[in-house]
């Protein structure tokens, strides 16, 4: 063996060694790759339990914080319809921001119908006003531009409300996309995004994958109480949503989508969005692969 | 009637416009916002206008609710034109801009009696044409004018101002204000400037001749001052009269009881009792024989040549290539009626614009028709048809939008999408873009998508999935060509072909 390739072989096993304890070790609470998910009776429970989980909403949210959480509120449609982020784990979500001594928890969306419709119909205006948030709706007044940074993705305008919250929690809803094939925690960014979002549906995986490197989640909880399986992600149609009765969360929006694109019956390495990420090197593809833990609550 | 009840007639007179006119926008606003549909009611004042029960006798089977127009038809023949001076929210800010005209000059006007005869001249034109199926009385009724305007040009103007003005101030008073003032999404409608200008510029020539519209252009106030020549109640000059000429001050005809008393033109505004020094005004109720009818004197010729007018403009418009059917390039609201019939019976007040959630609904210009001036046409690039919203057709006062309950609407046929592949990415560039088709609110999805290996205009082959239209499923909503992401025009776009029109019948 030559010493070149030596060192070569040497400097990558060592890198690996390094990287080997995050990867494999059994997903504990505070590590920032790890992935709960989480079975069980109510949507509002296993919430609570999948952040526990990760160590607690106080490890994610610092006393005094603003924090902002971004369910989906894309659409004019019922929770039965699950094209939107079920309001009970909404609520579960702000709740414990609440309790770990966030000063605000702000509700918004940037939706596609008609916003008022979206926030009322869905059902988590009101669920995330009772549980103390303030919810707000996109003022297109408030747009400023945010670079960032992307392979395809750059400078693009964001609603401002979300750069100068303290935290980000997103909390997206696992359904059906007719073009990115799945719609789950990266894809949810574009609800953070002002302008003509519809050109970003060119080669949207990319755009996919920019968007959630260039703006950090710094939790994700990915509600997949019910999941539209078909005609997405408008949906409609009740035969469309199966009950999977599972909230996924994590700290690493990939990871995250890797166990849900998983739940849906995907291999990310399939999913256009999940390829893109990985070549960012964002996380793990391989779902056997993946720190994750299942549970019964 | 002494000058002390005078004044109080007069105040009365004031606040009973301003509850009517306050309870107009208060139902204008009870038209928008919020899911559910808007209760019937808020149709009030067009189910009190004798026009629009013509307009339902004329169309076929009669709404019960226009029967309520009866009701100031017969206190009119007692009362003269008290809806004119009381009720009418159109005549109250047009009163209130006359108050602001003769603040300064208030000396008595000359009597111009030709400036109050147009009105019924266009009444009797209006009317004739009406007969001839040319139904245009909504361009100049009070309440569809300001319906129309207020939809269309004072609220969202209202709305865009106001927005400015907050966004000035402080963060937390323009939040405040955000949430208890303006819409979320600033509304914005096509003709907005004609509109407009046509508004403020009626507004504004009060300030020149006193009540303006009222006296010289509106059809009601020509219907009310028909039947107030021949009603019971008159002012009567008394022996206490010092022919001081005050009662003609602040007269909305520029007439007065003294100088030419007009039982057809007088609003019983109450200002020549609040204005003579003398107490030499009576109000008396007498039999309305011959000699107690002073009124504009109208003329058979001028009449007859007004209802002839009518008819020629009718009959251009029978000739008018709009009359023909055939294709058209713009889409009605779910469940309007037959093209014919809905002209007809649309009175242009604007009430489905108003209610229309997402903007969709839009005056027209001259897209189908002269004669389809200001009725509502279907914009995708300005909205589109919400597929859980029925509104327009709940809110419509003479059925022109046939009632459709929601489930019915969802399959009401507006139209067809089109996909434009000279446009489309997913054809001309080569690239993926289903933005159309994940709108698409159609649970099976009229939009699809379909892998096919295409050479890219760089030369690549290259699979991409491109959209296409299943035109038995499309309804013609138009969120597709509402978010088509293309700058230029979008590249996929609903025409009427396949339109369903509601019968009138069902």
């Amino acid at each position: 063996m030559k010493r070149r390739a030596f060192i070569q072989n040497g400097s990558a096993l060592a890198t690996g060694l390094m990287l080997a304890p995050r990867i494999t070790a059994q997903a504990g609470a505070g590590d920032a790759d790890a992935v709960v998910q989480v079975k069980g009776a109510s949507p509002y429970e296993i919430t609570r339990r999948a952040v526990s989980e990760l160590g607690g909403m106080k490890h994610f949210v610092s006393r005094g914080d603003v924090v902002m959480v971004k369910p989906n509120i894309g659409w004019n449609r019922t929770v039965e319809q699950g094209a939107c982020t079920h309001p009970e784990v909404v609520r579960a979500v702000v709740e414990m921001a609440l309790a770990a001594g966030a000063k605000k928890v702000v509700v918004m969306d940037n939706t596609c119908h008609k916003a008022e419709d979206c926030y009322q119909r869905s059902g988590i205006a009101e669920a995330a006003r009772r549980a103390g948030a303030e919810v707000r709706f996109s003022d297109e007044s408030r747009l400023a531009v945010h670079d960032f940074k992307g392979e395809v993705l750059g400078r693009w305008p964001v609603f401002r409300d979300h750069l100068e919250a303290d935290k980000f929690i997103n909390v997206p809803v696992l359904k059906h996309h007719g073009s990115s094939g799945l719609t789950m925690a990266m894809k949810n960014l574009y609800g953070i995004l002002g302008g003509n979002r519809g050109k970003l549906h060119r080669d949207m995986g990319e755009n996919i994958a920019d968007l959630a490197a260039g703006f950090r989640s710094h939790l994700v909880v990915v509600d997949a109480w019910r999941v539209l399986v078909r005609n997405g992600p408008v949906g409609g149609r009740l035969s469309d949503v199966e009950e999977r009765r599972t909230v996924i969360a994590s700290a690493n929006i990939m990871h995250a989508d890797v166990a849900a694109a998983a739940l849906f019956g995907r291999d990310a390495r399939q999913v256009e969005s999940l390829q893109a990420a990985a070549a960012r090197r964002m996380g793990e593809i391989d779902i056997a692969r993946l720190p994750l833990r299942r549970l019964d609550a | 009637m002494d000058r002390k009840n005078g004044r109080r007639l007069q105040r009365l007179r004031i606040l009973s416009q301003l509850l009517f006119l306050v309870l107009f926008f208060f139902l204008l606003a009870r038209l928008a916002g919020g899911p559910s549909a808007p209760p019937a009611w808020t149709g009030l004042f067009f189910y009190l206008d004798p026009l629009f029960l013509w307009v339902g006798l004329l169309a076929g089977p009669l709404l019960r609710a226009f029967l309520l127009a009866l009701l100031p038809l017969l206190l009119t023949l007692l009362l003269g034109r008290f809806f004119c001076g009381w009720v009418c929210p159109l005549g109250a800010l047009h009163q209130f801009f006359t108050w602001l005209g003769t603040r300064r000059r208030r000396r008595p006007p000359t009597i111009a009696r030709g400036w109050l005869r147009p009105k019924y001249l266009l009444l009797a034109g209006l009317l004739a044409a009406s007969l001839f199926t040319v139904q245009l009385l909504g361009w100049l009724d009070p309440f569809s004018l300001l319906t129309r305007s207020a939809a269309t040009v004072v609220l969202p103007g209202g709305n865009a101002l106001l927005q400015q003005a907050l966004q000035a101030g402080p963060r937390p008073l323009y939040e405040l204000g955000r949430r208890a003032l303006l819409t979320v999404t600033q509304r914005s409608f096509l003709q907005a400037a004609g509109l407009g200008i046509l508004f403020l510029g009626l507004l504004l020539l009060n300030l020149r001749r006193r009540r303006f519209f009222c006296n010289t252009l509106c059809p009601l106030g020509a219907l009310y001052g028909l039947l107030a020549k021949f009603s019971f109640l008159r002012l009567r000059i008394n022996d206490a009269c010092v022919k001081c000429n005050a009662c003609a001050g602040g007269c909305t005809y520029q007439g007065g009881p003294y100088q030419d008393y007009l039982k057809s033109e007088c609003l019983l505004c109450g200002n020549c009792l609040a204005d003579c020094p003398a107490a030499a005004i009576d109000v008396t109720l007498a039999w309305p024989g011959k000699k107690q009818r002073p009124a504009v004197d109208l003329g058979r010729r001028r009449l007859l040549g007004a209802a002839g007018a009518g008819l020629a403009a009718a009959a251009l418009q029978l000739a008018s290539p709009s009359r023909r059917g055939g294709t058209h390039a713009f889409l009605r609201p779910p469940g309007a009626l037959e093209e014919k019939e809905f002209l007809r019976r649309c009175i242009r007040c604007g009430a489905c614009m108003q209610a229309c959630p997402t903007n969709a609904l839009q005056p027209a210009l001259f897209q189908a028709g002269a004669e389809g001036l200001w009725t509502p046409v279907l914009v995708p690039q300005s909205g589109y048809c919400e597929y859980e919203c029925h509104r327009c057709t709940q809110v419509c006062p003479t059925r022109a939008i046939a009632r459709l309950r929601l489930e019915e609407k969802k399959q009401f046929k507006i139209g067809t999408a089109v996909i434009d592949r000279s446009a489309c990415y997913t054809y001309a560039d080569g690239y993926n873009c289903a933005v159309c088709e994940e709108h698409c609110p159609v649970p099976e999805k009229a939009i699809r998508l379909r892998e096919v290996e295409v050479e890219t205009f760089r030369g690549r082959r290259r699979l991409v999935r491109q959209v296409y239209v299943v035109p038995d499923l499309c309804i013609g909503c138009g969120i597709c060509e509402s978010v088509c992401p293309r700058s230029d025009r979008p590249a996929i776009r609903v025409g009427a072909e396949e339109e369903q029109r509601q019968n009138p019948a069902g």
